[in-house]
């Protein structure tokens, strides 16, 4: 019976590449969303993953970088920096603000940082150098090529210009782009303290417990929340689901539907049109439950070239896209994909329902039509 | 020896009150091993249901009907179902191929199932076909092949399973002459009749008079044994 499935999908390659198209693009539309939200959380947290610092500090109550607001006074950093199994602490700024060139303006997260810092900047610089002085920025070279601007060019930051002196990669996100600028200048826009921070950065010292140094802390500085960077990521990304997951839930909704009504339809009218031929396996002797098998199998078939096909696309779709516009970020998680597997499948069953049953109804004299 | 088929005073009613229509009225036969019966009448006369009876397609309204001595009153629709499969063997007017399998695929798909598969099912299936004549037209598909062959075909599916009756609905309905000639002859000799094999033909054909152990007549639903029609 599986062999009549097969041979009834192949018999017409029309309606076999519509079905089989109809289930790819709507795992593509799955795929596609689910990747673009995932490529927004490997941005959110690019920078807390790609510092080279196992501990992050942050104002008590604080356990985000993102939609959050954190202040570490300077009296809590040279506290800190008291505690033993540390090598160093760098504070960090962080602020919202946008990046303007001419016309264009971009979203920015920015990041004030000490020019003697060994760390909390740009981790891969394609160009010019490290540790902006006042008036000076680093920003995204993607970020540049889409604002028109060069390496020794300006851009505006809170209304004043910033010469770019240098080029960075992988901080230019859809929601927006990473930028470095001088810690004591975002301190005075933000009203701080210039040893202020809003995240500290800590490096415990070689072969350290860190467990145990994380402890010392937390009863040391109750005043501030610490945490492992892992954590930190973790927790950035949580928030940043919670925000998604009802967009997400609605358009694979939309994609399912899409995906039943395609399927559903093309092996119903397949099945109408051969009304003839399965009344005629009836009247031979076939019960309804073989005849369902070979509906339910074009549905099965059509779904798993549909799935093989989608995936294909979608990693295709993700790398295009992101070559074009590197902001755009489309991660494809293999696992997410097999996730998808077992409720394409129930929802390929789902659209085998109304044939199978259009069969189980047939009455088998048709076959005596002439 | 027992009959294949047997028919007890059965009548098919079709709607009820004032819109009823009697299809078949009290009709009974017997079909013997080997037997040839045609049945024929003019259109609209109760043949098609007559035959659905026969093939347990359609339950009669009354009257009892047995299939090697053993009544079908009370049977369940899957017990109808694989009588059909391995006691029947059903050739229709307009060929009914499955048009996505091949000739060969269209009679092994009744063999498979019956539970019939492998090699044994796989050299009955080139048997079969090999002996209607079809050896080398047997990977085609349905629409590159003749009407003549395809009616081949059907038959070679209809003895799939080996069968103890074959029904017939007007299998030369859509030939012309000269291949409803050959067809004929394959209802003559290369059906089995020899072995037993019991055929009811239903057609308009007169030329299957040839053949026949015995015609009955159908008009109005009523059946009369013999070569004559009903007397009014």
């Amino acid at each position: 019976m599986l062999k009549l499935a097969w041979r009834n999908l192949t018999n017409e390659p029309t309606r076999m590449a519509i079905s089989v198209t109809g289930i790819a693009l709507a795992l593509v539309l799955i795929l596609a969303i689910a990747g673009i939200f995932a490529g927004s959380e490997e941005f959110a947290v690019a920078y807390i993953k790609n510092e080279p610092a196992p501990i992050w500090l942050m104002q008590s109550g604080v356990a985000n970088m993102h939609m959050s607001s954190s202040y570490i006074s300077p009296e809590l950093i040279t506290e800190a920096e008291q505690i033993e199994g540390i090598k160093d602490i760098t504070g960090v700024l962080y602020s919202g603000g946008n990046l303007e060139s001419g016309e264009d303006s971009i979203i920015g997260y920015i990041i004030g940082l000490d020019p003697q810092a060994e760390i909390g900047g740009p981790w891969s610089l394609v160009e010019g150098r490290q540790n902006p002085e006042r008036g000076e920025i680093i920003i995204d070279a993607e970020l540049a090529k889409r604002l028109g601007v060069e390496l020794g060019d300006e851009v505006s930051l809170f209304n004043t210009a910033h010469k770019i002196i240098g080029l960075s990669r992988g901080n230019f996100g859809i929601g927006g782009s990473l930028a470095f600028i001088n810690k004591q200048a975002l301190s005075e826009w933000m009203a701080v303290p210039p040893d202020a921070a809003s995240f500290a950065l800590v490096r415990p010292e070689e072969g350290g417990d860190i467990d145990a140094l994380m402890g010392r802390m937390q009863s040391q500085l109750p005043d501030l929340n610490v945490m492992q960077q892992a954590d930190f990521a973790a927790s950035d990304i949580d928030l940043i689901r919670q925000m998604g997951v009802d967009i997400i839930r609605a358009m694979n909704i939309i994609a399912y539907i899409v995906g039943l009504l395609v399927i559903g339809l093309t092996i119903y009218t397949a099945t109408l049109e051969r009304s003839r031929e399965y009344g005629m396996l009836k009247a031979l002797g076939a019960n309804n439950s073989r005849l369902a098998v070979v509906v339910l199998g074009q549905a099965l078939i059509s779904a798993a070239l549909g799935i093989l096909l989608g995936t294909g696309l979608a990693y295709v779709i993700a790398v295009l896209i992101t070559r074009v516009s590197p902001d755009m970020l489309i991660l494809i998680d293999p696992r997410y994909v097999l996730n998808q597997v077992p409720i394409l499948t129930l929802v390929t069953g789902i659209a085998a329902l109304l044939p199978a049953s259009r069969i189980a109804s047939l009455d088998p004299m048709i076959a005596f039509k002439a | 020896m027992s009959s294949i088929l047997e028919m007890e005073s059965v009548s098919k009613t079709y709607g009820k009150g004032h819109a009823a229509v009697q299809a078949v009225d009290q009709a009974s036969m017997k079909i013997d091993p080997g037997e040839i019966v045609l049945v024929m009448g003019p259109s609209g006369s109760g043949k098609t249901t007559l035959l659905s009876i026969a093939g347990l397609l359609l339950k009669p309204t009354q009257g009892r009907l047995l299939i090697n001595g053993e009544s079908i009153n009370g049977k369940s629709q899957r017990q109808m179902a694989d009588l059909r499969l391995h006691t029947l063997g059903f050739i229709f007017q307009a060929y009914n191929l499955l048009s996505a399998l091949s000739a060969r695929e269209n009679v092994e798909i009744v063999m498979s199932m019956a539970g019939k598969r492998g090699k044994a099912a796989s050299q009955r299936t080139t048997e079969i076909l090999e002996k209607l004549g079809l050896g080398s037209r047997m990977h085609h598909l349905p629409a590159d092949l003749s009407g003549g062959e395809k009616q081949r075909v059907a038959i070679a599916r209809a003895l799939a399973n080996d069968p103890q009756l074959i029904l017939a609905d007007e299998p030369t309905g859509n030939l012309d002459s000269k291949t409803g000639e050959e067809v004929m002859g394959l209802f003559c000799h290369g059906m089995g009749r020899e072995q037993g094999r019991s055929m009811i033909i239903v057609t308009h054909n007169p030329e299957f008079e040839r053949i026949a152990d015995r015609v009955l007549w159908l008009e109005d639903g009523r059946l009369s044994e013999g070569n004559g029609r009903i007397q009014h």
